[in-house]
């Protein structure tokens, strides 16, 4: 028996972790990656320290992009994956990159197309965009990873920033309705950070709920108030004026003190959410994969095969299935790899069976 | 506009003249009513970094306002003091919105020390040090005069630095004279003594004991006292 070839399209945590568990087992792997580069979003938005260790993302991807690298996979960066025809054998995939198109036959995909952050433009009322000092996740990560907190409008240090959580998740009016897991863990691991750098600046993340589950809650969410001061203020902030002075007014209701808040801020970090990356949805609809209600890939059983689909030999991991941390993307990369591996043993053993 | 929330209005907030003519046009009363804006305007970190400080005020910044410690509460439950509210207390002091705090200085002094939200707090605030912490830095500021409780925990201090053993008779005394509370009558006075020596609650008797090596001791008792800002009781 040949080993099995798979073909696994993305390279961020999921599709690595699921390169390496392929060859790992034997098995043969390509791994098609749209970007220049491997390590996906994490990479690409330039993040600064992940939660809830506070590792730098290169401290927990680049051993994973090195070892993918030497075990034999073929890593395909810069490339796309133009069509996939499933035949009697396996699939039929036509990458492109490079200037040219190569065809390859493979016994198995594997989707692992992540996710987006949701643009907050669409959000007008936060004036992103508009007033410099109102920016995102993205943003403030790039800002942490360069070591240099200053107000975008003027240069200089801000005094206080605040955390907006939940924008473009669990709200009606943007056709959000879920929670995007990880805005509140990494807007106090922000906040955190900013303190750690400059304990002169005071921070504030303005909350509906505090969702920091499981180990979050004491790791993240407690230590921020305890260790690192970090405030919480109980109100979602309506929308974000400027003062006379150019610092930022967010207009807010205070539900503790029942009050309406006018208070100014430095600079606002939107906790922007995640939503199904085109890429996803492209691959999605080339595949013939079904998205579930809030626009991402469905599984076949979302609780007992979270990363089996309704299409034969076709698996899907990590983001491309719903908003999930980078250790929950890394073990779903692994599942998918043995189910696509245990997939093409099965069917290998049919046709001699057959023969 | 309808007020909705009609409970929230503070009397010093209406504003209402009594007999007023606006252009010809009687407008006394309920007429010329105008409330003035709740507006949380701004946030004083100085506050919250004060109150943290304080020995025993480190924890004030781990409070998440769940009102575990105001549900129990002897005074808010069982006194039914309902201005006494411990996580709002708190709440205020992390933002710093003294002006509110303020509106609270006589009652926040009323604890009682019986310790029920320090055992039940899920989040390991010494609510009861914090509390006291708040008034002591309102009191510093200016904000608020003196109080019975504030009174007490300077004679206290005064009593147990002279020898270094609290002398609960001399203490009592001290205090009832100065303050004269009402409930205090002479004949109170002698039924609680008698009950106290007989129980063993009280272990002072006229001659007063000291702690051995006291003099050495109030030294370093005194150096700490003024390291945290409480006037040494010389």
């Amino acid at each position: 028996m040949a080993s099995p070839k798979i073909l696994i399209i993305g390279g961020g945590p999921a599709g690595l972790s699921a390169a390496q568990d392929i060859t790992d087992a034997g098995g043969e792997a390509i791994l098609v990656e749209q970007e220049g580069f491997l390590g996906g979003t994490p990479k690409r938005l330039h993040y600064s320290l992940l939660a809830p260790d506070l590792k730098p993302v290169e401290e927990v991807l680049d051993p994973l992009i090195d070892s993918v690298q030497q075990s034999g996979a073929r890593c395909m960066t810069g490339a796309k994956v133009e069509s996939v025809n499933s035949g009697r054998n396996g699939f039929t995939v036509t990458i492109s990159g490079g200037g040219k198109k190569v065809e390859e036959k493979v016994d198995a995909v594997v989707v692992a197309t992540g996710f987006a952050h949701w643009d907050p433009h669409k959000k007008y009322e936060y004036a992103y965009g508009v007033y410099p000092d109102v920016i995102d996740f993205k943003d403030f990560e790039k800002m942490l990873s360069d070591g240099n907190i200053v107000r975008p409008s003027n240069g200089q240090v801000p005094r206080r920033v605040a955390w907006l959580l939940c924008v473009g998740s669990r709200d009606r009016q943007v056709g959000k309705f879920y929670c995007c897991r990880l805005g509140c863990a990494v807007s106090i691991k922000q906040a955190m950070e900013v303190r750690r750098i400059n304990p002169a600046i005071d921070t504030y993340v303005y909350y509906m709920d505090i969702r920091t589950y499981g180990f979050w809650e004491d790791k993240l969410y407690w230590k921020s108030m305890e260790e690192f001061g970090v405030k919480y203020i109980r109100g979602r902030i309506g929308s974000i004026n400027r003062g006379e002075d150019g610092r930022l007014i967010a207009m807010a209701e205070d539900t503790i003190l029942q009050r309406p808040s006018e208070v100014p801020l430095d600079m606002v970090v939107l906790a922007t959410g995640m939503e199904a990356s085109e890429g996803t949805r492209e691959t999605a609809a080339m595949l013939g994969l079904e998205l579930e209600e809030h626009g991402f890939v469905k599984p076949l059983e979302s609780d007992s095969m979270p990363v089996s689909t309704a299409v034969p030999g076709v698996f899907v991991c990590g983001t491309a299935t719903g908003p999930k941390a980078i250790p929950d993307s890394i073990t779903e990369g692994s599942a998918a790899a043995i189910k696509a591996l245990n997939y093409v043993r099965k069917r290998s053993i049919k046709v001699q069976a057959r023969a | 506009m309808p007020i909705h929330e009609k409970n929230l209005i503070e009397k010093e907030d209406l504003l209402e003249k009594e007999k007023a003519v606006v252009d010809g046009v009687d407008v006394s009363g309920r007429w010329n009513t105008f409330i003035r804006e709740r507006l949380l305007s701004d946030y004083h970190e100085d506050f919250v970094e004060e109150v943290k400080s304080l020995p025993g005020g480190r924890t004030v910044t781990n409070c998440w306002q769940c009102g575990t410690c105001t549900s129990g509460c002897c005074l808010h439950t069982d006194y039914g003091l309902r201005e006494f509210n411990p996580r709002y207390f708190i709440y205020l002091a992390q933002i710093g919105n003294v002006d509110e705090l303020k509106k609270y200085g006589d009652v926040i002094w009323r604890c009682i020390s019986c310790n029920k939200c320090v055992e039940r707090c899920p989040k390991g605030v010494k609510v009861e040090e914090v509390v006291h912490n708040i008034d002591e830095v309102l009191r510093r500021r200016g904000v608020t005069e003196d109080t019975p409780g504030s009174r007490w925990d300077r004679t206290y201090l005064d009593n147990i630095m002279a020898t270094g053993v609290l002398d609960e008779l001399g203490l009592t005394l001290k205090y009832v004279r100065a303050e004269k509370p009402e409930d205090f009558t002479r004949g109170f006075m002698a039924r609680m003594a008698v009950k106290i020596i007989r129980n063993g609650n009280i272990r002072t008797g006229p001659i007063r004991r000291r702690t051995r090596g006291w003099k050495k001791m109030k030294k370093v008792a005194e150096d700490i006292l003024e390291r945290d800002g409480y006037a040494s009781a010389k």
